[in-house]
């Protein structure tokens, strides 16, 4: 490719190679830019990220029906507890508390975050009484199980007499039995209530109690290399934000310049092209062209993030309870943008080689598999870097070709790395960018005016060891 | 100058690993001339020619063209419409024509004016801003046609330009091709039909199995076989034509006899043995042989 590169820069001096280049890069980012496709996806991408933030929220915040509960208590002293442990008022501050937690902590698994969406939803309880006295209870639980199987009641909760000891068993037996919220809550608001019960029974008061297990005001925040605070939940959020937003361009763009590829090899306009200038102009021009529409969305969505946000903080109080920003430096940006094209020159290349090596879109969507699958490791790995952007691990993925192109600006968003690490990760990423330029304009070349089927690897092999 | 060639080809071999596509092939094309490109499918004319429009290059032989060795800066003085040709689907047509003459250096004004004289010669005019595939095959043909003349080019190259054509438009190409023959451009075109190789070219070129068959200008070409096949109408003097030493075969068709003289006889010594044999004779006619039969007593033989 030196050579190719070093006749195409030669010839731009005529300007003749040029001024080629340069209209291949218009056709192909108009035919991008110009499609409602793009406009469509340029608005719907925020919108549909958007409603992921919000469905969730509004989804659990639908409260469920009441359970009706009996609840039956020769001592007399639990029920009332567990009655003012689920008033709805308990309910609400609990699910307020809960949401808190789950708007600030984006590295919680997913199971927590289901938990705790759903503690959110405010399950509510009605109580009914029963009267136990001079009942067997062997009685008392037939009579429950009918009023059960009425459809007056949905469950009930027997406290047995010996509450107090450690083998105490409380008999629940619920119709919703697969209602984890309910249940959840009716187990802690039960828990609390015989712990209350219990240490009143220790004679500790509920005040003492209050004052004694009161949480410890924890105040976290990450430091960064000179030792200045910062947030690290929103540090957190923000480094996801970007990796997702990056590994998301690279795949649409990627497979974009791959059906590019494809339509002018499917129908037959690439011998036109081959005929009016070099392949290497035709690929690089493509690629600088996609690129481009690519870096138009992108600078699309990071500029209307930043109104929005900025038009939020402004005009309402949010401002405080959104997690403090991360502090964004102009050479941060500078850096995304440079991993960003990076990564997108890697790609692109790779599909830019399957695209002329297949013969339909269909048969390139399935060789698209190996370059989608690199990316979505990188994403993965970016979780790595998020939790620890110092680690050895976050190191080599953030230098590793395929991959650093997603890994350092996350990194580089969760903590900017020493410089010469990062010129590094250029580096070796701007290596694997030459090779893989070098292979697809030679496979592009014969396979571009080969028709009819889908080349081997033995043949593309052939295509690039003959100059 | 204008019997100096614009394109020459010489000793020309490109061969696909085990298979050689083009063996030594060498030919000339004159500017103001038709030049014929004929022969069987898979002879290696589309390999030919995609050496001519620098698509591929050979693995020995040279390429000239209008004096030059050629190069990449050549190709803007080409006009090429490949057999296998195609307009991106969805995009207007006005667009793609733009970009297709971007790609040969024509500025956008100059290409905008070019654009709309042909369009309105190719009577498109408002097809401009539809999409290809609002348009019949016919059309987009046609679009592809305008698309290889946008730039004005010295040397045209047409692989199959009338397959798919209907006669209508058949003759309305010939003719924009022999405006640009009056213009001293030079045309070269590969075909099938020798009908219309024989109404057109001035000078041929029939390869087989990727070499050389025959080559030269229509009259020598069809001279170097003509004076052997004779039509015949007589009555009487039959027997002359049993006379092996002048006739190899005399088949009767209905109302005239086609004679076969042996090679190198005179056909005025036969016109004078059936004088002399008593025929009264209504036709007789030398036949030079069509395209058609050069071309297949070529490739079969």
């Amino acid at each position: 490719m030196t050579y190719s590169l070093k006749r195409f820069l030669g010839r731009s001096k005529e300007s003749k190679e040029m001024r080629k280049f340069l209209a291949v890069v218009k056709h192909e980012y108009k035919k991008i830019v110009l499609k409602w496709a793009f406009l469509i996806g340029t608005l719907l991408l925020p919108l549909i990220a958007s409603l992921f933030a919000v469905v969730p929220a509004i989804i659990f915040s639908l409260k469920g029906e009441p359970t009706r509960i009996a609840i039956v208590d020769a001592s007399g002293r639990i029920a009332p507890r567990i009655e003012r442990n689920l008033t709805a008022e308990k309910i609400t501050a609990k699910a307020e508390k809960s949401a808190r937690d789950s708007m600030s902590n984006v590295s919680l698994t997913q199971q927590d975050q289901i938990k705790r969406g759903s503690e959110q939803m405010g399950s509510f309880f009605v109580f009914s009484n029963f009267d136990p006295i001079g009942l067997s209870l062997e009685d008392i639980r037939g009579d429950l199980m009918g009023k059960i199987s009425q459809g007056v009641l949905d469950g009930y909760l027997i406290v047995p007499e010996n509450y107090g000891s450690a083998d105490a068993i409380f008999e629940f037996r619920s119709r919703k039995a697969g209602d984890f919220v309910s249940g959840g809550s009716f187990r802690d608001a039960v828990n609390d209530a015989v712990r209350s019960q219990r240490l009143a029974d220790a004679k500790i008061s509920e005040e003492t109690l209050r004052e004694l297990s009161q949480n410890v005001n924890f105040d976290e925040k990450g430091l960064d290399e000179k030792g200045a605070e910062r947030d690290s939940d929103g540090v957190m959020a923000a480094s996801f934000v970007i990796g997702l937003m990056i590994y998301i361009t690279l795949a649409i763009y990627g497979q974009a310049i791959m059906a590019a590829v494809v339509e002018e090899k499917e129908t037959r306009i690439a011998e036109i092209l081959f005929s009016s200038a070099r392949p290497f102009t035709l690929m690089l021009g493509k690629l600088v062209g996609v690129g481009l529409a690519g870096l138009t969305q992108l600078g699309i969505w990071i500029g209307s993030v930043l109104v929005i946000l900025a038009v939020i903080t402004s005009q309402t109080g949010i401002a405080e309870l959104l997690p403090k920003m991360p502090v964004i430096t102009p050479l941060m940006v500078v850096c995304f943008f440079v991993f960003f094209i990076i990564g997108y020159f890697i790609y692109a290349s790779i599909f830019a080689l399957i695209g002329s090596m297949v013969t339909t879109v269909q048969e390139g969507g399935q060789f698209a598999f190996p370059p989608i699958m690199l990316m979505l490791i990188g994403f993965y790995f970016s979780f790595v870097v998020i939790r620890d952007p110092n680690s050895s691990l976050s190191f080599w993925v953030s230098i590793a070709p395929f991959l650093a192109p997603i890994t350092m600006p996350v990194r580089i968003l969760a903590e900017m790395p020493p410089f010469w690490q990062i010129a590094l990760s250029v580096l070796v990423n701007g290596a694997a960018i030459v090779g893989l330029v070098w292979l697809a304009a030679r496979v592009y070349r014969t396979g571009m005016l080969m028709y009819g089927k889908r080349a081997t690897i033995p043949e593309v092999w052939k295509w690039i060891r003959a100059s | 100058m204008i019997d100096s060639p614009s394109l020459r080809v010489e000793h020309v071999s490109k061969r696909f690993g085990e298979f050689t596509a083009v063996d030594d092939l060498s030919f000339e094309v004159r500017p103001g001339r038709v030049f014929g490109f004929l022969g069987p499918n898979g002879a290696g004319k589309t390999t030919t020619i995609r050496m001519i429009v620098g698509i591929t290059a050979p693995d020995s032989g040279t390429v000239e063209l209008f004096g030059q060795h050629m190069s990449a800066e050549m190709q803007d003085r080409i006009g090429y419409l490949p057999e296998e040709r195609g307009l991106y689907k969805k995009m207007k047509i006005v667009d793609q024509l733009r970009y297709f003459a971007a790609l040969k250096n024509v500025s956008g004004a100059e290409a905008d004016k070019r654009i709309d004289f042909w369009l309105d010669r190719m009577k498109l005019s408002e097809w401009k801003s539809k999409k290809t595939t609002d348009l019949s095959k016919g059309m987009q043909q046609k679009i592809q046609f305008i698309s290889t003349v946008l730039h004005d080019p010295d040397l045209l190259i047409l692989d199959e330009p009338f397959s798919g054509l209907d006669p209508v438009n058949v003759e309305f190409m010939i003719e924009v091709l022999a405006e640009f023959k009056t213009k001293e451009k030079t045309i070269m075109f590969s075909t099938h039909q020798m009908e219309t190789a024989e109404r057109l070219c001035n000078d041929i070129l029939l390869i087989n199995k990727s070499k050389k068959v025959i080559g030269g200008s229509l009259r020598e070409v069809k001279e170097s076989y003509g004076t052997n096949l004779i039509a015949l109408r007589m009555t009487g003097g039959e027997s002359v034509l049993d006379d092996k030493s002048i006739v190899t075969k005399a088949i009767v068709h209905a109302d005239e006899i086609e004679v076969h003289l042996t090679d190198g006889a005179d056909p005025q010594l036969l016109l004078r043995r059936l004088v002399e044999g008593g025929s009264t004779i209504s036709k007789f006619e030398e036949i030079e042989p069509s395209l058609n039969d050069i071309f297949i007593e070529k490739v079969s033989g």
